[in-house]
């Protein structure tokens, strides 16, 4: 249908004017994408006002059955569940525990000699830093794939220096990317404590917009029994614009620490 | 420098922390991950039960049977489609089963149309609230099948491809059933102000 006559029809429709075959029209020309169903004023109307229609609030009781069964689970899981992992992911895991076991191996044979074994310990440290100057890096790259792969690389630092868990305290507070800033929290929780990442930790809370931050370092707070987040949580508590489920998380914190 | 290849190799396989990469630690044995699914999905879900049931206790009851059904059956999870999309495929199959089991018809809506009809100042809060709860009345006074659509539109964020995957028909066709559902929202909304 020319667009001219398409137009007049939407004009009469949103006039309120059309006719029954007239309506009848206007379905086979949103069926065919003629018609957009936003250029039909009172529906989109109608549909805005489903969609904004506020949710209901979860009560607290559906969070606590729900946690239950998930611990359950969790207790099921780790009992008794095996699943033989797939062969691309098992084939570089087994490549990896060959490695190891011979580099443990020949280590045991040379360190026997002193100068050896002082080359040994020099080399580990030197691949040591590579890693940490590979893992600070990737984390100032655009891809936030990229990024989580810096943050997973932590995971293969045993001792990490505090170059790297500032990085990883910069990263949760100012990265772009909420899942980035959750995978960021998570390898920092490897290292609560040291007194420096607690601090992060806690000034981190008030930067923090992103409610599933908020809520994860609330729990983690709680865990860890860090008293001096307590003004920190308090301030998000305040804050307007804190959604009532974070509130609700931080309530129970608090109990928790004070 | 071999074992720092290795080491590279196992992070590429770390993709995102999406919903798709949370549900797939959740099948290879990590449940502990469904706790973040369910903070991001808990109300979009129990939105869309209440708008299907008007039952809020109820409603929280099939969120959980939702949440213990994707435990059990999380080895089926293939991963290779929107996450949301699954998950709602799972909600309306508890939902069908609820309605299998136990046929809800009357609902209350008498609360609502007491209070419009009663209500003298008229506040703007109070207006808007009396237009959100007509709009239920007149979503109730909907077919199951319409309230549903209009409910699947809004909770998957007007993608109508997704949609159709769940309902089973093209995106062409869901658009023909969210038009015609609005239409008749629209004619049962026009009523109703009539009425009061």
């Amino acid at each position: 249908m020319e667009k001219e006559k398409v137009n007049e029809l939407i004009l009469k429709y949103n006039q309120g004017l059309a006719t029954q075959n007239e309506i009848l029209v206007i379905e086979k020309l949103v069926e065919s994408n003629e018609i957009d169903l936003t250029q039909l004023a009172s529906l989109h109307k109608l549909d805005e006002k489903i969609t904004h229609q506020p949710d209901v609030v979860p009560s607290i009781e559906m969070d606590h059955r729900f946690y239950e069964m998930l611990g359950r689970e969790k207790r099921k899981a780790t009992s008794f569940t095996f699943s033989f992992p797939e062969w691309d992911v098992l084939l570089p895991r087994l490549a990896l525990g060959c490695l190891l076991i011979l580099v443990g191996f020949l280590s045991g044979v040379w360190i026997k000699q002193p100068t050896v074994g002082r080359e040994v310990t020099q080399l580990t440290l030197q691949v040591a830093e590579l890693k940490e100057m590979m893992m600070i890096s990737l984390l100032e790259k655009e891809s936030a794939t990229e990024r989580l792969k810096a943050v997973s690389l932590t995971q293969e630092i045993t001792d990490p220096s505090k170059k790297v868990t500032a990085a990883l305290l910069k990263t949760l507070n100012a990265d772009p990317n909420v899942n980035v800033r959750l995978a960021a929290l998570d390898a920092l929780q490897g290292y609560v404590n040291r007194a420096d990442v607690r601090i992060g930790l806690v000034r981190s809370i008030a930067l923090q917009e992103s409610p599933l931050v908020q809520l994860a370092l609330a729990e983690l707070m709680a865990v860890i029994q860090e008293k001096s987040s307590v003004s920190e949580l308090k301030k998000v508590l305040d804050k307007k614009e804190t959604p009532k489920e974070v509130k609700e998380k931080i309530k129970k914190s608090l109990d928790v620490l004070i | 420098m071999k074992l720092q290849t290795v080491t590279l190799h196992e992070t590429l396989n770390l993709e995102t922390l999406s919903d798709n990469y949370l549900m797939n630690k959740v099948r290879d044995g990590d449940p502990d991950k469904l706790g973040l699914l369910y903070e991001r999905y808990k109300r979009p879900l129990l939105g869309f039960f209440i708008g299907m049931l008007r039952d809020k206790e109820l409603s929280e009851d099939l969120v959980q049977n939702t949440f213990a059904r994707i435990l059990k059956y999380r080895h089926l999870y293939r991963g290779d489609g929107d996450f949301r999309t699954w998950l709602f495929h799972i909600a309306r199959n508890v939902k069908n089963d609820h309605f299998k089991k136990k046929r809800v018809d009357q609902v209350p809506v008498d609360i609502w149309t007491e209070r419009i009809g009663h209500s003298e100042i008229r506040s703007e809060e109070i207006q808007q609230e009396e237009e959100l709860g007509m709009l239920s009345i007149a979503m109730e006074r909907l077919s199951e099948e319409k309230r549903e659509v209009l409910l699947l539109s809004k909770y998957q964020e007007k993608k109508y491809q997704e949609i159709g995957l769940l309902l089973g028909c093209s995106e062409s066709a869901v658009k023909v059933k969210v038009f015609r559902a609005l239409q008749e929202l629209k004619a049962v909304y026009q009523q109703l102000e009539k009425t009061y």
